[in-house]
């Protein structure tokens, strides 16, 4: 039977309170570092040689749909009950909106050193000291809507332009393609300035701090938000009856990609597992 | 096909170097001569000379050795930078969107820290 992810606007507070005491102890065991090292380890850039699976390449969405998959195994290891929920950043749009609230995220850094200070992953609550980051600080930081030069969350509309596209991805499959669902939902665009920052990119950047950095998966936010990118794929295929990851089969010997991206066959690092196996997750869960 | 391509997950991906991003295009350009006439990394002047600045309050340095590898530090600690295919790059700090050059990349990182936030130390620095 299937267990359903909810939108975290619509979460009990006895829903709240179990999602983050599962978190708090997933960290206490240790096992979250680890979540956040290799995300670290798996962002690989594609100016530079070797493959890439979590970011810049068609498995942005699958190797998010397993990492959010493992998360969720080691959650409901500690309580059967809790799923991952997600945040609709479509509708949910301000610093005091859902998930910022003291009951789930908690809010927004202080302006002094971007530190959070309220909610269950405030420092000085004992509870969420970060041991793997970009900075030396040991407390989550957050920097909503970017105060010194504010910048907006992506709408309906801007989602809409990467629902729209009919195939999955194009050649050749990294952060320069302007067509395919999955590049168009990453966020990767060109020119300069805010108007190259799209959905998925520009929500991290919205919520600034630990968020924007390669240490990302720090602010639980992380889970949130990948929630509801993995939702976008459900949607997308919903409404493209037929389409399908791609590339089907490997770029050959002479093709820049050769060796640099998972095609739909082949195993995903570091899973043993395919993008065409995580294609369909109906079996596991759904979304409410 | 992924075999042999696979990496840990606490593998340092160092050792590629820029030279070798070059040599690469360099080997695909007489395979694929039409895809990569614009797909080639754009030259290293492109990204600008050798810097020592302060901006809002920080200091930020990067040199370019004589094979093209850039090494930036903020406030003496190494900024790990990464390169996009379009040339353009980004830094550990600020991962989700990309600047022309290395100096644009370090002074958004300084803009995306807290005051007197510092990078932690013991890290790489930049590997292109």
């Amino acid at each position: 039977m299937a267990y359903v992810r909810k939108d975290a606007a619509t979460l009990t507070a006895d829903e709240k309170r179990r999602f983050v005491n599962a978190l708090l102890e997933v960290k206490r065991r240790g096992e979250y570092d680890e979540f956040v090292r290799t995300h670290l380890a798996y962002y690989a850039s594609d100016g530079e040689r070797g493959l890439r699976t979590a970011h810049m390449a068609p498995s942005f969405l699958p190797w998010h749909r397993r990492f959010l998959l493992d998360l969720e195994e080691a959650l409901r290891r500690i309580d059967p009950s809790v799923t991952l929920p997600y945040w609709d950043w479509t509708r949910d749009r301000s610093a005091r909106s859902a998930p910022w609230t003291a009951d789930l995220l908690g809010g927004d850094g202080r302006r002094s050193d971007l530190r959070v200070t309220t909610g269950p992953f405030a420092y000085r609550e004992g509870n969420w000291t970060i041991r793997t980051g970009v900075t030396e600080g040991e407390f989550l930081t957050r920097d909503l809507g970017r105060r010194a030069d504010p910048i907006a969350l992506p709408t309906k509309s801007d989602l809409e332009q990467a629902l729209k596209e009919p195939e999955y991805d194009v050649a050749p499959w990294d952060s320069t393609v302007t067509r395919g669902f999955r590049n168009r939902l990453e966020g990767w665009g060109t020119g300069r300035g805010s108007a190259s920052w799209r959905n998925h990119n520009r929500v991290h950047r919205w919520v600034g701090g630990a968020m924007l950095g390669a240490a990302s998966v720090n602010d639980p936010a992380f889970w949130l938000h990948h929630a509801f990118v993995d939702l976008q794929w459900y949607r997308w295929q919903r409404r493209h009856r037929g389409a399908r990851y791609l590339p089907a089969t490997a770029p050959g010997p002479g093709d820049e990609q050769h060796g640099r991206i998972v095609s739909r066959r082949e195993k995903l690092p570091p899973w043993d597992v395919t993008p065409q196996e995580l294609e369909d997750v109906g079996a596991v869960y759904r979304y409410a | 096909m992924a075999t042999g391509i696979q990496r840990s997950p606490k593998a340092p991906r160092n050792g590629r170097t820029r030279r070798d991003v070059m040599a690469r295009g360099a080997l695909a350009a007489a395979l694929t001569p039409l895809l990569t006439a614009f797909r080639t990394p754009r030259p290293a002047a492109d990204d600008g000379a050798s810097f020592d600045r302060v901006h809002r309050g920080r200091r930020i340095r990067g040199t370019r050795d004589a094979d093209g590898h850039w090494y930036v530090t903020l406030d003496g600690r190494p900024l790990h930078l990464m390169r996009r295919a379009d040339g353009t790059w980004l830094s550990m700090v600020d991962h989700y969107c990309s600047y022309p050059a290395p100096l644009d990349a370090a002074r958004a990182a300084v803009d995306a820290l807290a005051p007197g936030e510092q990078l932690r130390g013991g890290g790489h620095g930049v590997r292109a």
